[in-house]
């Protein structure tokens, strides 16, 4: 009982919140003026009458809190609007752009996750050697590598002197790799997810190698060794678990924030997902599309940071929700 | 006499710190008979604990195991194979830990990490090991066990997560127990039960057991032979009558003198406080040459400082180290 | 047992250097940080050009790979490419410490008076530093920035300089405190309860020196851990903002280089090489810095 009361007190609060960015983003929007005005300002040809028009077609005219509210009526039905710069509904294009997102970070969020567990393992287990020290200059290392700075030293590489990898897009134009469409993909992710894997890697590897090493030194630890149980069983069964914990709450971020931290992968790997697309927008004024996309990533933020909670729950006796 | 069910031959145990090497355990020797219980009595530091965690080989780094046998049931267990030392580590030799807060996992339910234990080490199947773990919590003073088994750590008191942690010790029937300081980390009233719990199932079972503390209290109660410690080295090993009546090492007589006594009046005048012992135990990265209580020993001499004692057997089944009674001693 | 009193231990911070000292990576840490400011201070007078000196592109020889003329290179825009790289010292230097300057101040307010006061205050205020960190920053900022550039076209801030930059900054810190006052609540809060402090109320102290002479100074290792940390975050965070192209076209910043130089990576990479591999030793630097600072004040951590 006490859980259900505690998500919903939550899911309250969320609502708050997304309505309280949703009100400041249309707010300062709106606080620059009619932003059809600006886009045609300087094109040649534009009368009074035209941008008057275009105006009225996008439902701009009228008072702001009309507008507020007529666009988050629409958004109650999942009517995101219509982009301005691309003439098409905007819960289209968010579908279609954050499937590619998506098809970069989640397998840079979920390979990341293996291997830190393997290396900060490797490392834990062999406190103050060799292994352990190059582990954790490694992680320092790629930690404070910003994210894009690995993807162009990828380009480098992989795509300029070696020459074996794309450098941008989704997908090859011509020649498709073996002719087939799933291949060419799965080529074009390779450095996109390559990035986000390393600079994954680094951070989450930095957590939990320092987790563990904690947990590590904990009586139950000697204790699950001391009743024989093998090595094995005492450090993935007893000590990982445990130092998972402090580790969810990264994961939950990064799950959140990957919409968020988008723009940058796709602008290195000229990625057509929702970071590009939301670069586009900015650029060119296109407020539906700009606060359609903030909706859906702050939801995504916030949904992680509520699954997390949950998460807690189950992996932490010790934690009640309420 | 009968071999002894462990002896520990000149166990040495150092921390490679980065300001050096501490030598936490030095040369320490004791042994165990089948069915008897010897205390291990020291201030803390002086490498009681280590001893006992270095017997299963659970020194944690950078501590290291550096030098001497332990010898069970004929074998020495610092050089056995990890796979066959996993068959002796809570099926032969079993520990209880000090603070129970913190040596049970605190994620997993009673029942499943109890249950764990047993279904390792033998072939039997999860009814029957719950079977078997409900009649331990039962054994061990533990009310309503069925129900204790789904239950979390932090839903038990400290007492209460302590008989759990001896029915973990005593899972697969030990042959030996150590238990590191049972009752320190409990209420003065729980101390007495645990202890009291601790001295029956020893009868009971018929196993050994080993108990490292830092209260002469609670040796004298338990303890059928006594080793004390100091500084990482064995002073003096006898039987628990002989180290309260007749003491020969002089830091076994400080410790003794330096118990508050019911039958005594401590007024404050000249020779009524509490007597305690000067000095401070010494910093191990650079013990005294010689015999390592010789700063803070009434008795000292110009030989401590240069001759290690050795332990010397002065009467049967006591053991001193001590020059001024009669030790012998190598030059340092 | 002489006679004499034990010398006076040595305070939080004396402590804290003889175990830092001692820290290889935080000294290396210290060491990169040093490095940069070094840099950020002499770049006037050691860069070999002048940062907008682009006469190398008038002898035809821009994007030219390094040479004893130009370290670097020289870029698209026949910029010396060191030149414009020690430059940016001091650019990220400002954002770095202005964003914290900024994020300290509010949260240090926010979270002392959270902790201090308690009860429904503490409530309030935590709830409200919880809003904060749910936003999704960066994406908010790239549309502030954007937006609040077209707002101010035709008003007078048009000719504050770098006003572009300094909306960065700010914002930056806007969004940066919630952090910083977490760690002050929670060492105000340990504080007030702490021996010392309570001693100093029952001789009559007045609260305005409780805070600032006993709270403040005790709570200062833990929060200096994070500005250390905040400021090589704001760094990276602004070399994004300027690498999407959201950055201030007239300050000299490594995002910005990066964001000119990065079409022409092919041809020269050095033009994008050598900003990164500056916001890399300077994030480091804060990085290993924070982390030393970590071990030397937490010792219990980690021994």
């Amino acid at each position: 009982m006490g859980t259900l009361n505690y998500i919903a007190r939550r899911l309250l609060f969320s609502a708050c919140l997304i309505l309280g960015v949703s009100v400041i983003l249309f707010a300062l929007i709106n606080a620059i003026g009619n932003p059809i005005e600006i886009l045609l300002a300087e094109r040649p040809g534009v009368t009074e009458e035209i941008i008057e028009a275009v105006t009225k077609y996008y439902g701009l005219d009228g008072s702001v809190t009309d507008r507020y509210f007529t666009w988050l009526g629409n958004l109650a039905r999942l009517d995101f609007g219509t982009s301005i710069i691309y003439n098409q509904p905007v819960g289209d294009m968010l579908w279609s752009f954050g499937i590619e997102t998506l098809k970069i970070q989640i397998p840079g969020i979920l390979l990341a996750l293996g291997l830190s567990v393997l290396v900060s393992t490797l490392a834990a287990t062999r406190q103050y050697s060799r292994t352990d020290f190059t582990v954790i200059a490694g992680a320092m290392l790629g930690h404070s590598l910003p994210g894009f700075f690995i993807g162009i030293l990828l380009i480098l590489v992989f795509s300029y002197w070696l020459g074996v990898l794309p450098s941008y897009g989704a997908y090859s134009t011509r020649n498709l790799l073996w002719d087939s469409e799933i291949a060419d993909g799965l080529w074009h992710m390779v450095l996109p997810v390559g990035m986000l894997t390393i600079f994954n890697t680094a951070t989450l590897t930095l957590l939990m190698r320092s987790s563990l090493v904690d947990v590590l030194r904990q009586d139950f630890i000697t204790a699950a060794r001391a009743s024989g149980l093998p090595e094995r069983r005492v450090v993935f069964g007893h000590a990982l678990r445990n130092a998972f914990i402090p580790v969810l709450t990264y994961l939950g971020i990064l799950f959140g924030l990957m919409l968020g931290t988008a723009p940058v992968t796709e602008t290195v790997f000229t990625w057509p997902g929702l970071g590009a697309l939301y670069i586009m927008a900015i650029q060119q004024l296109d407020y539906p599309l700009i606060m359609g996309e903030t909706m859906v990533i702050t939801v995504m933020l916030v949904g992680a940071t509520l699954l997390t909670d949950i998460a807690y729950v189950v992996i932490d006796p010790r934690i009640r929700l309420g | 006499m009968a071999e002894p069910l462990l002896s520990v031959e000149d166990l040495k145990v150092h921390f490679f710190t980065r300001d050096g090497v501490v030598r936490a355990v030095d040369g320490v020797d004791f042994a165990v008979n089948r069915g008897e219980t010897l205390g291990i009595v020291g201030e803390s530091g002086s490498g009681k604990t280590v001893s006992s965690l270095a017997l299963l080989r659970l020194v944690p780094p950078p501590a290291r195991t550096v030098g001497g046998r332990v010898v069970f049931e004929g074998t020495d267990l610092l050089t056995l194979p990890t796979k066959a030392l996993g068959t002796i580590r809570g099926r032969r030799i079993a520990m209880v830990f000090q603070n129970p807060a913190t040596s049970l996992n605190p994620i997993y339910s009673i029942g499943s990490q109890l249950g764990e234990i047993l279904l390792w080490h033998e072939p039997i199947t999860r009814a029957e090991a719950e079977a078997r773990v409900i009649s331990l919590l039962t054994l061990v003073g533990i009310t309503d066990p069925a129900a204790r088994l789904r239950q979390y750590p932090h839903e038990l008191s400290g007492g209460m997560k302590q008989r759990v942690g001896i029915a973990r010790a005593l899972l697969c029937n030990p042959s030996l127990v150590l238990a590191d300081e049972p009752t320190t980390a409990l209420d003065v009233t729980i101390q007495a039960q645990i202890l009291d719990l601790l001295a029956d199932l020893r009868r009971r079972l018929g196993m050994a057991m080993v108990l490292v503390t830092h209260d002469m209290g609670v040796v004298a109660r338990m303890a059928d032979r006594i080793t004390v410690m100091y500084a990482g080295r064995v002073c003096e090993t006898a039987d628990a009558a002989t180290i309260f009546r007749a003491p020969q090492h002089p830091y076994t007589r400080a410790l003794l003198d330096s118990m508050p006594r019911i039958d005594h009046r401590y007024t404050g005048g000249a020779r009524q406080v509490l007597p305690t012992i000067p000095g401070r135990p010494p910093n191990l990265l650079d013990p005294p040459a010689g015999c390592r209580f010789h700063p803070r020993c009434p008795d000292a001499i110009a030989d401590c400082r240069r001759i290690l004692p050795l332990e010397t057997e002065i009467a049967p089944g006591h053991t001193v180290s001590c020059i001024r009674r009669g030790s012998q001693g190598i030059a340092a | 047992m002489h006679g004499t009193l034990p010398p006076k231990p040595p305070g939080i911070w004396r402590q804290g250097w003889y175990r830092f000292r001692r820290n290889r990576g935080g000294m290396l840490g210290l060491i990169l940080v040093a490095l940069v400011v070094l840099v950020a201070l002499t770049c006037f007078v050691a860069a070999p050009y002048d940062p907008n000196d682009q006469s190398a592109m008038l002898r035809g020889a821009s994007r030219q790979g390094p040479s004893a003329l130009h370290w670097l290179g020289t870029d698209r825009m026949g910029y010396d490419v060191l030149s414009r790289v020690l430059y940016g010292a001091p650019t990220a230097l400002a954002v770095g410490l202005g964003a914290m300057a900024i994020a300290s101040v509010i949260g240090v307010i926010i979270g002392g008076i959270a902790g201090y006061v308690g009860g429904l205050v503490d409530e309030c205020l935590m709830r409200f530093a919880e809003f904060f960190m749910v936003i999704p920053v960066f994406i908010v900022i790239l549309a502030v920035v954007r937006l609040f550039g077209i707002m101010v076209v035709g008003t007078w801030m048009e000719r504050v300089p770098h006003l572009n930059l300094m909306t960065i900054i700010a914002l930056l810190g806007l969004f940066g405190w919630p952090p910083v006052a977490r760690m002050a609540r929670a060492e105000f809060l340990r504080l007030k309860h702490a021996e010392f402090v309570e001693a100093a109320i029952c001789i009559g102290t007045t609260r305005r020196d409780i805070l600032a002479r006993h709270i403040l100074p005790n709570a200062l290792p833990s929060l200096i851990v994070l500005v250390a940390l905040g400021i090589g975050g704001a760094i990276l965070a602004e070399t994004m903002v300027s690498f999407l192209g959201f950055g201030d076209p007239k300050a000299i910043s490594w995002g910005q280089l990066l964001y000119f130089n990065y079409e022409s990576l092919k041809v020269a990479p050095w033009g994008s090489v050598a900003p990164g591999v500056a916001i890399f030793v300077t994030v480091l630097g804060f990085n290993l810095l924070a982390d030393g600072l970590t071990d030397a004040f937490n010792p219990r951590l980690r021994q």
